[in-house]
């Protein structure tokens, strides 16, 4: 275990600053303006969260800075340097699992630690530890058809968990999965966000959920999309979905929201 | 999902007896066509398995099997590999699509017995020539096919190699050549049966060993109880790639299709 802490060690948070950027999108009548000058400055190790109506761009905003979409005005400053292009410091979780089908789940997490340069034996432990900190142990020789739709996506972020990478986009990573099983999840990943330090970026439409995970949640409008508001979390985690505090967080957003 | 009953269950399985059904059919109607025309064109099923065993036994199938399936491995592997890069290329970069598409538009359009004239003119009695004759005239439709492969795989996966940053060589191994697996054992069927019927030509015309030469010596006798030999007893050697090769490949590659779902 000595060597898995050295590896998340290695891949705590990084700062993430966003200034004045804009991108439109070239449609059938001129230009479309998606976002507007977002400006926001995410701290090392923060789990800070995007909600706001579809069409705000929150998605959009979450490729731009995992660098996918080399095309926006302004700039997005990852870890001291400005993306341009994937970089090896920040992971992406996507809605789908996106694991290669023809791969076992440990050959498909084992990808995730490709630029590692661990040895053979190395990269087993590791894939190992990631599996059993997803809670898949004994999965490992699965193929992605054989899980269900909870489990490959644990399997998806033991992909992301297992380099040392310093941020994690999610874009909407639970929002295919029932109501029980992304209860579920959503302890699992704040587990592991609080056990490995990195910075944590989640575009969620599940205010609920936003509250649950996040330190601060960012209240977007859209058409153009813009930040409405930055909403500071006050609740001491752990959190406690029932309780009244919580309740007045979530009443707060939906004000917010116009809900 | 579909799947293939193996062991003990094959023998009481439509998957054995359908076939097998299928091929009595056809051997029972040739013998009956045969013994009502009584004509020495249309030998009945003794006379072929006759010279069957004259092939077999005079040690004339192996060598001009050998030299023929020696013939069909070049051409078809220099058919592939050319196949693969322009497929990779075209499907994934639109100039280059546009590029090559009147080539292959064209390709496909050459007739196998054009190239298999001009390769002899050109190279003469040698392996280049034929090797080139069938890949000249194969290509184009292993290109079109894989094409459609390259083009379907995922966005999603692609996009998920890219945040994974995989050199090209890990995009092949574990993008690329696992997704199209499925085109390529699709394509390697649809190469080697092309590839035979540009390989005969070449050797009827120009060589003087292999399958070609012999059906053209046989066409020469008047023997057609010893051209339907020739043909069977290749046609029987592809069976026998299908089943015993190209069939369990498959079936072990696309092993992670086959799983049910929990």
């Amino acid at each position: 275990m000595t060597d898995m802490s050295s590896l998340t060690s290695k891949g705590a948070g990084a700062r993430v600053t966003l200034t004045g950027v804009s991108k439109q999108y070239p449609t059938a009548r001129g230009k479309q303006l998606v976002l507007d000058h977002i400006s926001m400055d995410i701290a090392p190790g923060e789990f800070i969260s995007l909600v706001g109506p579809s069409g705000c761009g929150k998605s959009t905003l979450l490729r731009l800075i995992a660098g996918l979409d080399p095309e926006y005005n302004g700039s997005v400053i990852f870890g001291g340097h400005p993306v341009n292009g994937p970089q090896a410091d920040c992971g992406v979780l996507f809605q789908e699992h996106r694991l290669f089908p023809w791969l076992t789940v440990e050959d498909n997490v084992a990808l995730g630690a490709f630029h590692e340069g661990l040895s053979r034996d190395e990269l087993k432990q590791h894939v190992q530890t990631q599996l059993t900190h997803v809670r898949l142990d004994g999965w490992g020789h699965a193929y992605p058809q054989q899980l269900s739709g909870g489990m490959a996506q644990r399997a998806s972020i033991a992909r992301m968990m297992i380099g040392s990478r310093a941020v994690l986009l999610l874009d909407e990573p639970f929002s295919a999965l029932d109501a029980f099983t992304r209860m579920k999840m959503q302890v699992d990943l704040e587990t592991l966000w609080h056990n490995s330090g990195k910075t944590m970026m989640l575009v969620t439409h599940d205010i609920e959920e936003a509250v649950y995970l996040s330190d601060r949640i960012v209240v977007m409008d859209a058409k153009p999309g813009r930040i409405r508001k930055i909403v500071q979390n006050p609740l001491p985690r752990p959190r406690d979905r029932v309780g009244p505090a919580f309740a007045e967080v979530k009443a707060r957003l939906f004000s917010l929201l116009e809900i | 999902m579909k799947s293939i009953r193996i062991g003990l269950g094959l023998f009481s399985s439509p998957r054995l007896w359908y076939p097998l059904a299928c091929l009595f059919a056809m051997l029972a109607l040739w013998q009956t066509v045969s013994a009502v025309i009584k004509n020495p064109l249309v030998p009945g099923l003794q006379e072929i398995a006759h010279e069957v065993g004259r092939i077999v036994q005079g040690g004339q199938f192996l060598e001009n099997m050998a030299a023929t399936l020696h013939r069909v491995a070049s051409g078809f592997a220099l058919a592939f590999i050319a196949a693969f890069l322009l497929a990779l290329g075209m499907g994934r970069r639109e100039a280059l699509s546009y590029f090559f598409e009147p080539a292959l538009i064209i390709g496909l359009t050459v007739p196998g017995l054009v190239w298999a004239i001009l390769c002899i003119i050109w190279f003469g009695i040698s392996a280049t020539g034929s090797a080139v004759a069938v890949a000249m005239s194969i290509t184009p439709a292993i290109a079109l096919n894989l094409i459609q492969g390259v083009r379907a795989i995922s966005p999603e996966l692609l996009e998920a190699s890219a945040m994974l940053r995989l050199p090209v060589s890990a995009r092949l191994r574990h993008l690329w050549i696992p997704g199209l697996m499925p085109v390529i054992i699709g394509g390697i069927r649809l190469a080697l049966s092309l590839a035979w019927k540009v390989i005969v030509l070449v050797e009827m015309f120009g060589l003087s060993n292999g399958i070609g030469f012999q059906l053209n010596s046989e066409f020469g006798a008047q023997n057609v109880a010893g051209v339907l030999a020739w043909t069977l007893s290749f046609a029987l050697v592809m069976a026998v790639i299908e089943y015993g090769l190209l069939g369990p490949l498959e079936h072990h590659l696309l092993r992670w299709r086959r799983i049910s779902f929990v």
